[in-house]
């Protein structure tokens, strides 16, 4: 695993390197005076907790977001994902994505403790450390269509790990529709994400080797989450904003049946200033 | 709300004009005795900030512009839309205008005394365009605190 880790960021440091010398030749090329900034750059503090779905894990906290971005011509970083855009007309923004996936979040969050139940709520002869077996990220490629208009914007996306850490796919789906009322901004948004066999497997499934007393083995087929988001902002000035975000996601049917799974339904939610440099 | 509050001038001939602004710029202590020769004015727009996207082209607003002065005078109200002023007043020390507009850029209201040339006070109006043709930049990323 540790030598997928390594191949999965040396792959991304390699896409990085790539991106940015692309987009240092960018930057040297004349180009016409643009009013807008190809940075984007800005900080929010606030507090906001992600709920955790793993068994014996810890919700995520949120208390700093740092938001940095850059937009060239084709290429473009955004807080993390690096993008080539490969159309870009009056109907829709084409762009080839690499990406970590976003599983890999919860597992970074979990605890080493000794139960005295299995995760079936079994009582066990004596009590037994378990600790949640670790995952590695993925880095994943895939194609991202986003398209707008007076309805509203959609954003599409398919990935395939390129890392050979699951080497399964996801397509993912989101629709939001925006009202803004001078100052106040309200967005909600909602979206599904189908998750192939092995990318729900590599994740949520119990391999062999991490069998124990405690945890038993388990195989995850595909499934499809669903998410949902509300925002609400308030521009207190040019530069400071004050917002609150509520998002909800349901895991699909097949991770939340696995016994590394506690809870199906995964909760965010932040409130706090934002700073963007304009 | 924002106060602005009145520069000073330096009066004379060239030499001592420039006598006075080099002594204004190293003695911060005679930057208030030379204002003492001006009213200190106050003002205050509101709303300062009007927000326009694709939907909302436009600021369709009525600016309510409110100014006070520490000294009964002939005053005048400006902004960049026009070499007239919007009004004037006289013989008085504070005064109001509601100023109808539709604007889609930043923009600034200004008072003067009887030297028109002199802003006694300056507050800017700002014009913030929220949208993008840059359909990259309004990505949803897949964190919840992905605010905008």
């Amino acid at each position: 695993m540790q030598i997928r880790f390594i191949q999965a960021i040396v792959c991304w440091f390699a896409l990085t390197a790539c991106a940015c010398i692309a987009s240092a030749a960018e930057e040297s090329a004349p180009q016409a005076a643009e009013e807008e900034s190809r940075w984007r750059l800005g900080a929010a503090l606030g507090y906001g907790l992600r709920s955790n779905p793993l068994v014996q894990s810890d919700d995520i906290p949120i208390i700093v977001d740092l938001d940095i971005a850059w937009f060239g011509e084709r290429f473009f970083f955004d807080n993390g994902d690096l993008g080539l855009t490969l159309a870009d007309n009056s109907a829709l923004t084409a762009s080839l994505i690499a990406r970590f996936n976003s599983d890999r979040v919860f597992f970074g969050n979990t605890d080493t403790r000794f139960v005295s139940a299995d995760l079936a709520g079994m009582p066990l002869a004596e009590a037994t450390e378990f600790t949640v077996p670790d995952r590695d990220y993925a880095i994943e490629l895939g194609l991202e269509l986003l398209m707008d208009g007076s309805w509203g914007q959609l954003q599409m996306a398919a990935f395939h790990d390129v890392s050979s850490t699951h080497d399964g796919f996801e397509i993912y789906l989101d629709y939001g529709y925006g009202w803004r009322n001078q100052r106040w901004y309200v967005e909600p948004s909602i979206g599904v994400s189908y998750k192939s066999d092995a990318l729900n497997d590599y994740y949520w499934g119990v391999r062999d080797d991490e069998v124990s007393i405690v945890l038993p083995p388990y195989q995850a087929n595909a499934g499809t989450n669903a998410h949902a988001r509300l925002m609400v902002g308030y521009q207190i000035s040019r530069n400071w904003t004050f917002s609150l975000v509520a998002e909800y996601e349901r895991l699909n049917d097949s991770a939340a049946a696995s016994p590394l799974v506690d809870e199906q339904n995964v909760l965010g939610y932040f409130a706090g200033f934002g700073f963007r440099f304009r | 709300m924002c106060w602005a509050i009145s520069p000073g001038s330096a009066s004379g001939f060239d030499d001592m004009r420039r006598l006075i602004l080099l002594l204004l710029l190293l003695m911060p202590a005679f930057v208030v005795a030379e204002t003492d020769g001006e009213p200190t004015m106050r003002m205050t727009v509101k709303p300062m900030l009007c927000i326009i996207d694709k939907r909302t082209p436009l600021c369709e607003l009525a600016f309510l512009v409110a100014w006070e002065s520490e000294r009964n005078g002939y005053y005048c109200l400006f902004n960049d839309f026009g070499e007239a002023p919007l009004r004037c007043w006289n013989d008085a020390d504070d005064g109001r205008l509601n100023d109808e507009r539709s604007v889609d850029k930043s923009f600034s209201y200004w008072m003067t005394g009887d030297d028109t040339e002199n802003r006694l006070a300056i507050v800017a109006v700002e014009v913030l365009r929220m949208d993008t043709d840059d359909r990259r930049r309004n990505r949803r990323t897949r964190h919840v605190w992905d605010i905008n």
